[in-house]
C-alpha cells in the first residue's frame, strides 16, 4: 500500500507532534508513504475557491503523475481538497479550463483521477478492519474516550458521503475506538465545529465553542479526547487554557491527534507519539496506558 | 396504532415554567405528527398551541423537533418515529426564546435577521426603460435561492447560533446573497458592508451543516462562502478578517504554505500592542512544550514560484 502524502502546513507548524506520529504510525502499520514536497497549502477554507481550486489541481496532477491515491493527516486539508475534487471531477469543462489556464503552463494536466483519503477513511476502506486487528499489540482497555471528527471529515455530502455505504464514514472515529479496545464516550458534538475557523474574527464564539465540545466531554467522563484535524487540536488542546478562562470553568482534557491514539494501541510508548508537547497535560492517559500491557 | 405524544408545554400566563404533557390518541399507519396534534387539540385539550398552515410540507410553519430531530410536523410520518417505542417527544426549536408550547418567536429567531440584511432589490433605474429582464441563465441560481420557504431548519442545525444567538445565520445570510448576486441591484459594496458586520458572514464556521439541513438543496453555507469569497475580491471591510486573509495568502503566495506564527501576529496587527500582548500566554506556553512556530522564519516550499505564478493569475482574473 503506498499513498502520495500530504501532512498539511498544521502538522510541522503548530502542531509538530503530529507529523512524525503520522510517520511512525503508518511505517508500522506497512502503509508505505511517499511525501509531496512542492505542493502548496489547499487553501484551508480563507483562500477563494478561483485561487485554491488550481492550486488544489496543481496537487492533484502530480499525485496522479506518481500514481498513487494522496493520504492526509487533516480534516480541514481532507475537506477542501475533497471539495475541489468534486468540483473538478463533476464538471470536466471547469477541470479542463483549470487546466488551460493554470497547469499547462507548467507541463502538467489533471486529468481527474486522483483520489484523496483521510488516514482514517484509509484504515477502514483500503487497510481493512482485520488487518488493523491483528496489528494491536496494546488494547487500550478502560481508557474512555470521546470521539471529535473536525466538520470537513463529515460534510458537505456530496463530497465526503457521496454513496449510501460511504456515509459510514460519519462513524468511523467512533467505530476505531471501540475497535483499539477503548471506551466510547459519545458526545452530542462530535460532528460539530471547534470554533478555530473563527477564532480572528469572533473570538469569544470561538472559545465557547472549545469549551462546549471538551466540557462535555469531561461532563460524559472522557479521559481523553480523539481527533483527526490538527485544526480542531489548536482549538481544543491549544486554546483549552483560553476557553476556561473565559467559560470559567475547570476542563483539562487531554486531546489526542489520531495517530497518537493509534500509536498507543500499536504498542508505541505516548513519549515515542510526542505527547509531552500538548498544551493540556496527558498525564492521565499516560497513567493509564503505563499501567496496559 | 396507540401512540402516546409527550409534548414540550410552557405557557406565559401561568407560572411559564417548562414541562410536558402526556396524550394518548389512535392514529393511522399512514398519519403524520401534525395529524396527531390536530386530533389532540380537536379532542382532549384546546389549550396546546403551536403552529401549523399548508400541511403539504410547503410553508415552513410547522417546524419543530420531533424526537430530538428538527423536522416539518406535517410530513413527519408518526411512523417513522415509533418503530423502537410508541411514543413520540415533540419540542420546539433548539435555542430558541417558546412564546406558548411549540410556537417559538419566529421574529427574534429570523425575521428580525432577514430585515437586517435589507431583503429587496435596489434596481439601477438609470440603465432601464421599465423593465429589467435577465436571461434565464442568470436567474437560474438566484430562482435556487429564492425558492427558499423559510423553514429555519438551516438556523436549526447552525453550530454558531447555540453559543451566540445573535449571529445573524444561514437564513438571513442567504437571503443576502440573493441581492448580492443580483447584477440588477445598485447597492452593491453597500450590500457586502452589511454582509461583513460584526455577527454575519466572517462569523460564520461553514461547517456545512446548514446545508446539509436545508430540505430545498439550496445549499446556504456555499451561498456564505460565495458571498466570502466575493469580499475577498473586492477587498473586504472587516478589519481583522482583512488582516487576517491579507496574511494568510500572502504567506502562501510567498512561500507555498501557511506560516502560522506571522499569521498570528499579522492577525492582530503589527502596531496593535495590546492585541498583540494578549497573544503572549498562548505562546509562552506553546514555546514551553517546544512547539511555537517562529514567525518569518519560513522557508520557501519547492514549487513556490509555480505557486505564486497561479496566485498572481487567479488575482488577475478577479480584476
Amino acid at each position: 500500500m503506498k499513498y502520495a502524502f500530504y501532512p498539511g502546513c498544521v502538522s510541522r507548524g503548530g502542531c509538530p507532534e503530529l507529523y512524525p506520529s503520522a510517520v511512525k504510525v503508518s511505517a508500522k502499520l506497512g502503509i508505505e508513504l511517499e511525501e509531496m514536497k512542492d505542493v502548496a497549502c489547499t487553501g484551508a477554507g480563507v483562500l477563494p475557491q478561483d485561487i485554491s481550486d488550481p492550486i488544489n489541481a496543481r496537487t492533484f496532477a502530480k499525485a496522479e503523475q506518481l500514481g498513487l491515491p494522496i493520504m492526509t493527516i487533516c480534516s480541514t486539508c481532507q475537506g477542501v481538497m475533497a471539495q475541489a475534487n468534486y468540483r473538478l471531477t463533476s464538471e470536466p469543462e471547469y477541470r479542463a479550463k483549470i487546466n488551460r489556464e493554470y497547469l499547462a503552463d507548467e507541463g502538467l494536466e489533471y486529468k481527474g483521477t486522483t483520489e484523496v483519503k483521510h488516514l482514517l477513511w484509509i484504515l477502514f476502506e483500503d487497510y481493512g478492519l482485520d488487518r488493523l486487528k491483528s496489528q494491536i499489540q496494546r488494547p487500550l482497555k478502560g481508557l474512555r474516550v470521546s470521539p471529535f471528527y473536525g466538520c470537513f471529515l463529515r460534510r458537505p455530502p456530496e463530497a465526503i458521503t457521496p454513496t449510501k455505504e460511504l456515509s459510514r464514514r460519519k462513524n468511523y472515529l467512533d467505530e476505531l475506538i471501540e475497535i483499539l479496545g477503548a471506551e466510547l464516550a459519545d458526545i452530542s458534538g462530535k460532528g460539530k465545529c471547534c470554533g478555530f475557523p473563527i477564532l480572528s474574527a469572533n473570538e469569544e464564539n470561538s472559545l465557547a465553542m472549545a469549551a462546549k465540545h471538551t466540557g462535555e466531554a469531561k461532563e460524559k467522563g472522557a479521559d481523553c479526547m480523539v481527533t483527526p484535524c490538527p485544526l480542531c487540536h489548536l482549538n481544543l488542546d491549544g486554546n483549552q487554557p483560553r476557553a476556561e478562562a473565559q467559560e470559567g470553568k475547570e476542563i483539562g482534557l487531554p486531546i489526542l491527534h489520531l495517530p497518537q491514539f493509534l500509536g498507543l494501541a500499536l504498542g508505541f510508548e505516548p513519549g515515542e507519539m510526542s505527547l509531552k508537547r500538548h498544551i493540556v497535560s496527558t498525564q492521565t492517559v499516560e497513567s493509564k496506558v503505563s499501567m496496559l500491557a | 396504532m396507540q401512540i402516546t405524544f409527550k409534548v414540550y408545554r410552557k405557557d406565559p400566563e401561568k407560572d411559564g415554567k417548562p414541562g410536558r404533557s402526556n396524550y394518548s390518541v389512535e392514529l393511522d399507519e399512514e398519519a403524520t405528527v401534525l395529524d396527531g396534534l390536530l386530533k389532540i387539540r380537536d379532542e382532549m385539550d384546546d389549550t396546546l398551541a403551536f403552529r401549523a398552515s399548508c400541511a403539504r410540507g410547503y410553508c415552513g410553519e410547522c417546524t419543530m423537533r420531533v424526537n430530538y430531530k428538527a423536522c416539518f410536523a406535517c410530513t413527519a410520518k408518526v411512523s417513522a418515529f415509533t418503530k423502537k417505542s410508541p411514543e413520540i417527544l415533540l419540542d420546539p426549536l433548539r435555542n430558541i426564546p417558546v412564546i406558548k408550547d411549540l410556537v417559538f418567536d419566529w421574529d427574534a429567531f429570523m425575521w428580525n435577521k432577514i430585515t437586517a440584511v435589507k431583503p429587496w432589490l435596489e434596481p439601477d433605474e438609470s440603465s432601464t426603460n421599465g423593465e429589467n429582464l435577465l436571461p434565464d441563465s442568470t436567474m437560474a441560481d438566484l430562482r435556487k435561492v429564492m425558492s427558499c420557504y423559510y423553514c429555519g431548519l438551516c438556523d436549526e442545525g447552525c453550530t454558531v447560533l447555540p453559543v451566540d444567538f445573535d449571529f445573524l445565520g444561514p437564513a438571513a445570510l442567504t437571503k443576502a446573497y440573493r441581492f448580492v448576486f443580483d447584477p440588477r441591484d445598485k447597492a452593491g459594496r453597500e450590500r457586502l458592508k452589511i454582509a461583513e458586520k460584526p455577527k454575519g458572514i466572517w462569523d460564520c464556521v461553514h461547517c456545512f451543516e446548514a446545508s446539509e439541513h436545508c430540505p430545498r438543496g439550496i445549499a446556504p453555507t456555499e451561498r456564505i462562502i460565495s458571498i466570502r469569497d466575493k469580499a475577498f475580491k473586492v477587498g473586504i471591510t472587516n478589519e481583522k478578517v482583512a488582516r487576517h486573509h491579507t496574511s494568510f495568502a500572502a504567506s502562501v503566495k510567498e512561500s507555498g504554505w501557511l506560516d502560522e506564527g506571522r499569521l498570528a501576529l499579522e492577525s492582530e496587527g503589527l502596531t496593535n500592542i495590546k492585541g498583540l500582548m494578549k497573544l503572549l500566554p498562548t505562546a509562552a506556553r506553546a514555546m514551553a512544550r517546544g512547539k511555537a512556530p517562529i514567525p518569518y522564519l519560513h522557508p520557501k516550499r519547492p514549487g513556490a514560484e509555480q505557486i505564486k505564478k497561479i496566485f498572481e493569475k487567479g488575482e488577475r482574473e478577479k480584476k
